[in-house]
């Protein structure tokens, strides 16, 4: 008998810059704040720490000085476990392969409740440092890195490919970032809340063209546990939960760029793993009401949401200028504010995705609340959407 | 022979060379740009592999490329790190070789170039050695 996976608890840390310099007398340290995260979520989900057989961690960032982390906190909150205790790395993918891992436990009969969790600290470390490990993570290191592409580089390109291809603008990819810091707005985890203009958008620096600051993700720290079930634990709680339904992947086997010259910003990893999750879930695009995507810049969002079938290929930017993707439009896309405005934790961020899903799934998302909402789709990726995991997740009330 | 350009400074982050792959940096710093291709499917490869990544056979040769292409995308990196920052603001972008091939490299152009500009590989030849730039035509 296949076990249904569900997630009944879950918090966060509101995404901030709370890491504090090496030399800095009195420090703020990755355990401590996970500790709380962690008896916060639990205490959502209404169940006793006994019950915690798995536990499944997104790997912080190599800043963290505490390593073997997983172990450490497993000791550190005094979590006896028979399933597993680990950490996963995957770049971007990071959380959204320890959701995985958890869940996998969960369906193997492994464990009944597994925590899916993690920390993400780095905001103290200057980005022209982590920039020297970041672009060895998000290219090849002998033909690539001596250029001088940096990991948003890659989706630079994918913009301007976008606005050659499609006659679309940078008015029309940054009217993203205005919906997202409005949605931002009603999000009291979100690392930036006050609205912003689209002629604020347009004038600042540039980054990467044609984006600039606000069309690229923030730097912030952020922590996450996601409490996993079998979702029969969860029907006997009484608690509205979230239920997996479908789960997708797909790694096109090439790295930034296809060696064989390929449609880029088709993202088809992201057109694989979405139709794979959809059948699964026994659902078509037109069944979702929401989605949380893995989207560190205005264009991946664009190209995600067209390759998820969620907007038609080419009308994304657009549909967005024309409120077809906010809050209150067809199909609202970050409702949490999304990477440029929710921020972007990287380990970490799909935690925030899935918690995103939770609160809207489960009807607590107050003033930023999708009516009536049942599905919603998230997405995380590797590179340049090479690679793409997708879950299609139920609200069970 | 490909066209040649000299920098009067070291490479920010120069690639790591192996046996193997000497043959593609020793031969652009005289002018040649070639990668390998596989004696089983004819299938060529970017980056030069001691293997086909299409067949696994692991019976290839060096041959030479045209050098031409088309530029897929560009774009000009403003916040960079740190050991590229005395470069900025540079162009990068991505080049459909005539071959049917895709790379990635810097970009020489002081003006934004069009996309599916005809362009040509060029060699920069830095005081410790060579990298390689895409040019429009
Ligand atoms: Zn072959």
């Amino acid at each position: 008998m296949t076990r249904n996976v569900a997630i009944l608890g879950a918090a966060v840390l509101p995404v901030a810059k709370w890491q504090k310099p090496r030399d800095a007398d009195v420090q703020v340290l990755e355990h401590e704040i996970l500790a709380k995260v962690v008896i916060a979520a639990m205490a959502d989900a209404g169940l006793d720490k006994s019950e915690i057989s798995s536990l499944v961690f997104a790997q912080p960032r190599p800043y963290t000085q505490q390593k073997y982390f997983a172990t450490f906190i497993a000791n550190y909150l005094r979590l006896p476990c028979t399933g597993t205790v680990q950490e996963v790395l995957g770049n971007g993918m990071t959380a959204a392969l320890a959701f995985e891992a958890a869940a996998n436990d969960i369906r193997l009969g492994k464990s009944q409740v597994a925590l899916a969790l993690g920390i993400n600290f780095e905001s103290a470390v200057p980005a022209v440092e982590h920039m020297m490990n970041s672009m060895k993570a998000t290219g090849d290191v002998d033909f690539h890195a001596p250029f001088g592409f940096t990991p948003i580089s890659w989706y630079a390109m994918d913009a301007a490919r976008y606005i050659y291809e499609f006659s679309s603008s940078r008015e029309e990819l940054a009217s993203i970032s205005v919906k997202n810091r409005r949605h931002a707005s009603l999000n009291p985890i979100a690392q930036f809340r006050k609205p912003i203009t689209l002629d604020e958008v347009l004038a600042q620096k540039p980054i990467v063209e044609p984006l600039g600051l606000y069309e690229v993700p923030p730097r912030g720290d952020g922590a996450a546990c996601l409490v996993m079930v079998d979702e029969e634990i969860a029907k006997v709680s009484g608690k509205p939960y979230v239920r997996v339904r479908g789960r997708g992947f797909f790694h096109e086997g090439a790295h930034q760029i296809n060696e064989v010259p390929n449609d880029m910003i088709a993202l088809a990893s992201a057109q694989r793993a979405g139709q794979a999750a959809y059948s699964e879930a026994g659902v078509t695009a037109d069944d979702i009401d929401l989605a949380e995507l893995y989207a560190p810049c205005t264009i991946i969002e664009v190209l995600a949401s067209e390759a998820l079938g969620l907007v038609p290929r080419g009308q994304g930017a657009r549909l967005c200028a024309e409120g077809v993707t906010s809050l209150g439009g067809r199909i609202p896309i970050a409702t949490s504010g999304g990477l440029q405005s929710r921020g972007h934790p990287a380990h970490v961020t799909p935690f925030y995705s899935f918690f995103e899903l939770k609160e809207q799934l489960t009807g607590r998302a107050g003033e930023r609340q999708v009516r009536g909402a049942q599905l919603g789709v998230t997405s995380a990726e590797l590179g340049n959407y090479n690679a793409a995991l997708i879950h299609v997740l139920e609200g069970v009330q | 022979m490909l066209a040649s350009q000299a920098i009067d400074r070291i490479r920010a982050f120069p690639p790591r060379m192996t046996e193997f792959t000497k043959q593609f940096w020793w031969g652009l710093a005289s002018g040649d740009f070639q990668t390998t291709r596989c004696d089983g499917c004819e299938r060529l490869t970017f980056p030069p592999k001691p293997f086909c990544p299409h067949c696994w056979s692991e019976g290839v040769r060096w041959v030479p490329l045209s050098g031409r292409g088309k530029l897929y995308s560009q774009t000009v990196v403003h916040a960079a790190p740190m050991v590229f920052q005395e470069e900025t603001p540079y162009r990068v972008g991505i080049v459909d070789l005539d071959e049917g091939l895709r790379i990635a490299t810097r970009v020489l152009s002081e003006t934004e170039p069009g996309l599916d500009t005809a362009v040509e590989i060029v060699v920069l030849q830095y005081r410790d050695g060579p990298l390689f730039a895409a040019r429009p035509l």
